[in-house]
């Protein structure tokens, strides 16, 4: 039998008040059988008064006179059921901040495209800022949602401790409030006044969106950075400056990790939104919109990410000189293996960029030259991360140790210190590097007079900085300690240096090139696009395992060194459960942009109309 | 039959993670709980401190975090194979006990040659040990090429004893 679809569209609600009422009465039934009774007595003027019930009512007086005594106590910690306090928090602090690095990365990038489309005149650039900032004011409404819950959850289950945090920074919180009011207008503003102002009023707009959103950032980051490397109070915790408790060791260090690595992720979240629409796409014109706009978020993603490790090496100089026991607990101690992992998934995101950059090539008409290094670029990768992710200690037996005269492998030991590591990933950072250079000469040659001299000049310092890197990779293992740590300074100089002069050099280089081939955007295998989505996947991973580590480092200390966690929460869990959380955290949030993703995608929907079947 | 996108790129999210996630099951797993405050009895030996030393030294006081013991090659900080035979030589006029009292309690007014400042005042939080927790560190590092001196009434420059004792004063015992 056919039931219409009108049909089942009325029944629906009938059904769903049906069941509502079934509910009510059933849980009324269960809740009056279950619920607690007296039983029955006689009535008090038919009872003979018995020493018993004399004796019970004196203890009912007295359990009400205690009732009444109590005084106040505050609570220090509440459990959170079945997953514990440290799990909740933890879970709700990760989507909050994965929605806030998302909502703060993408007004930068869709502010710089906007201005590079008002710049050249091409539209199609404001397009694809208007489609990236598309997917803002969903984000932004779950980005409050997951911070309110958060607020929540801290003062429910670490009261005291919230109380403490308040009373240190309690004149930061209305400035906070302020900017966030702020920035939902800039926000709404930006987004909905899309061609509606003159472009340089709507870019002022996208401006004040992006230091608003900075400044909410910074004073959130001065929280949580406090928390890690407290300054300005007493050793019993008193403030003494609040100036100070704002700018400790760690502020500045987070507050410029956190700028690049919120661009970098957001561009690949973006990227993958564009993998998603590409794979949907039903024609050609589509899909050359959507492969263009993956490469923009993945180039923004990978542009961003090529500098982080250096801010992530000032960081980590920072939190050394705050504290050594600190720094060594992570370098070191409990959560020395945790970088094996982030070895693992930073190889992964280098060779996933570097795939997606080779397969891109492949939509440039004569750009056969160019695919022959791709073999000699893969194998320098794979080495670097072969290095990268050799422990310095090996899990083995006892009689493996015995033999191996130690827990250091006799050879690989002496790829698992820090000079082989640095110089790794180094190398690694070039290579990349290579890769868009060679990307970016596919269907052009520079036609300036002096391009021979340039190409020469730019390989000439691309080696160069290889050679300082490895050369000093190599110098480390024969000198002091003392002399060895300073060396990761010139390694990463050597590559920045390379990286902005052969960037300079190129752009004069190619200002008006002659053109060999076109790009036919779209031509791309599709596998190209579930790499895109592989890279945001592994980006949001990766942030959610450097969140963990940045905050479990403190370990059993709320505030390091000064307020101590007593909670049954306070140990450091193994690195397998740790990774389970940001697995289910993860997955939690590409469920939740998953649903980001539809909302914007009901932009390009046509309307509905009466007639049209539901 | 072709797999729909919107499956294929779930199952990619859901294998990324779990393989992340199994990365995560194969490095050494250890739980590390709070240092436990270790009750120090006053009528311990010299005898009885020394195995205590040495459980502070590997739990509360984080000691093994940066120093090894009888371990050569290239180290971030200095080995303490035979640390009490340099103690007793180090600084003309302070004993070992004094010598390594002051490492602790005052931990940059004398550096290793080869090394860098990087040892914590051990008194301060985040470790804060005890003056008599510090007394029997002293007593296991004293086994460490040497002879167990020190009692829990030792005093020295830091716990309100005198001054550092006089160029040529008799060594090991510290200023009582």
């Amino acid at each position: 039998m056919v039931v219409s679809r009108k049909l089942l569209f009325l029944l629906g609600p009938v059904a769903g008040i049906v069941m509502f009422i079934a509910v009510v009465w059933m849980a009324t039934v269960f809740v009056g059988r279950n619920e607690y009774k007296d039983p029955y007595r006689a009535p008090a003027a038919t009872a003979d008064s018995t020493p018993r019930a004399e004796g019970v009512a004196a203890e009912k007086d007295e359990a009400e006179k205690k009732a009444q005594e109590k005084p106040y106590a505050e609570a220090e910690y509440r459990r959170f059921p079945v997953v514990g306090s440290r799990v909740a928090i933890w879970a709700v602090a990760q989507l909050h901040l994965l929605f806030a690095a998302f909502v703060l990365a993408v007004p930068i990038f869709a502010f710089i495209i906007e201005a590079i489309g008002y710049k050249t005149g091409d539209p199609r650039y404001d397009r694809l800022a208007h489609e990236f900032s598309r997917l803002l004011s969903v984000s932004f409404s779950l980005t409050a949602t997951f911070g309110a819950f958060l607020t929540f959850m801290l003062i429910i289950l670490y009261p005291k401790f919230t109380n403490y945090l308040m009373s240190v920074f309690s004149p930061t919180f209305l400035p906070y409030v302020l900017l966030f009011f702020a920035e939902a207008f800039f926000l709404y503003t930006y987004y909905y006044g899309w061609g509606k102002f003159h472009p340089l009023v709507h870019l002022g707009l996208g401006l004040g969106l992006n230091v608003v959103g900075t400044g909410i950032m910074m004073i959130a980051n001065s929280w949580l950075t406090f928390m890690m490397s407290p300054s300005g109070v007493s050793s019993k915790g008193a403030l003494i400056s609040l100036t100070d408790a704002i700018y400790n060791y760690t502020w500045m260090p987070i507050n410029v990790h956190r700028f690049i690595a919120n661009i970098a992720f957001g561009g690949s979240i973006a990227a993958a939104y564009a993998a998603v629409k590409f794979l949907q796409a039903e024609t050609d014109e589509e899909r050359a919109h959507y492969d263009w706009m993956g490469y923009i978020g993945n180039f923004v993603a990978i542009s961003a990410f090529l500098p982080l490790p250096f801010a992530g090496y000032w960081l980590a100089k920072e939190i050394y000189a705050y504290s050594q026991t600190l720094g060594l607990t992570m370098m070191g101690g409990a959560f020395s293996w945790l970088f094996i992992i982030q070895a693992v998934l930073i190889g992964n995101l280098f060779l996933a960029a570097n795939y997606y950059l080779w397969l891109g090539m492949g939509r440039v008409e004569g750009a056969q030259p160019f695919q022959r290094f791709v073999k000699y670029l893969l194998a320098a990768i794979v080495l670097c991360f072969m290095i990268w992710a050799t422990p310095r200690s090996i899990i083995a037996t006892v009689s493996e140790v015995r033999a191996m005269g130690g827990s250091a492998h006799p050879v690989l030991g002496f790829l698992g210190v820090m000079s082989a590591k640095n110089t790794a990933v180094n190398i690694l950072i070039l290579t990349t590097f290579m890769s868009f250079l060679l990307y970016r000469r596919t269907g052009k040659v520079a036609s300036v007079t002096w391009a021979k001299t340039g190409h020469a000049l730019q390989l000439s310092i691309f080696a160069a900085a290889a050679f300082v890197v490895i050369f000093l990779g190599v110098y480390g293992y024969f000198v002091e300690a003392s002399v060895r740590i300073g060396l990761s300074v010139p390694q990463v100089g050597a590559v920045l240096l390379a990286m902005v002069s052969i960037t300079a050099i190129d752009i004069f280089l190619f200002r008006k090139p002659r053109n060999t081939g076109a790009v036919r955007w779209g031509r791309i295998p599709a596998i190209s696009q579930y790499v895109l989505i592989f890279i945001a996947v592994t980006f949001t991973w990766l942030m959610g395992l450097m969140g963990y580590v940045r905050s479990g480092l403190r370990q059993h200390w709320h505030v390091y060194g000064i307020i101590r966690d007593n909670s049954p929460d306070a140990f450091t869990p193994t690195l397998g459960f740790a990774t389970e959380v940001v697995s289910v955290t993860v997955l939690a949030f590409f469920l939740l942009i998953g649903f980001v993703f539809w909302i914007a995608s009901l932009h390009d929907r046509p309307d509905f109309e009466r007639g049209q079947s539901l | 039959m072709t797999v729909p996108h919107s499956v294929r790129i779930g199952a990619l999210v859901l294998a990324t993670t779990a393989f992340y996630g199994y990365v995560g099951q194969l490095v050494p797993q250890k739980e590390v709980q709070p240092p436990p405050e270790v009750a120090i009895r006053s009528d311990l030996t010299t005898a009885d401190m020394v195995p205590v030393g040495r459980e502070i030294m590997a739990g509360k006081g984080l000691c093994f975090t940066c120093h090894t013991i009888g371990k050569t090659g290239a180290l971030r900080f200095p080995d303490l194979e035979g640390v009490d035979v340099r103690a007793k030589s180090r600084i003309p006029g302070l004993s070992d006990v004094e010598y390594l009292a002051q490492s602790m309690y005052e931990p940059d007014a004398y550096i290793v040659q080869g090394f860098n400042p990087g040892m914590p005042h051990i008194n301060q939080p985040p470790i804060s040990l005890t003056d008599q927790e510090i007394l029997c560190v002293i007593a296991y590092l004293q086994t460490l090429g040497g002879t167990p001196t020190v009692t829990l009434r030792t005093t020295h420059r830091y716990n309100g004893g005198t001054a550092a004792p006089a160029p040529g004063a008799a060594p090991g015992g510290g200023a009582r």
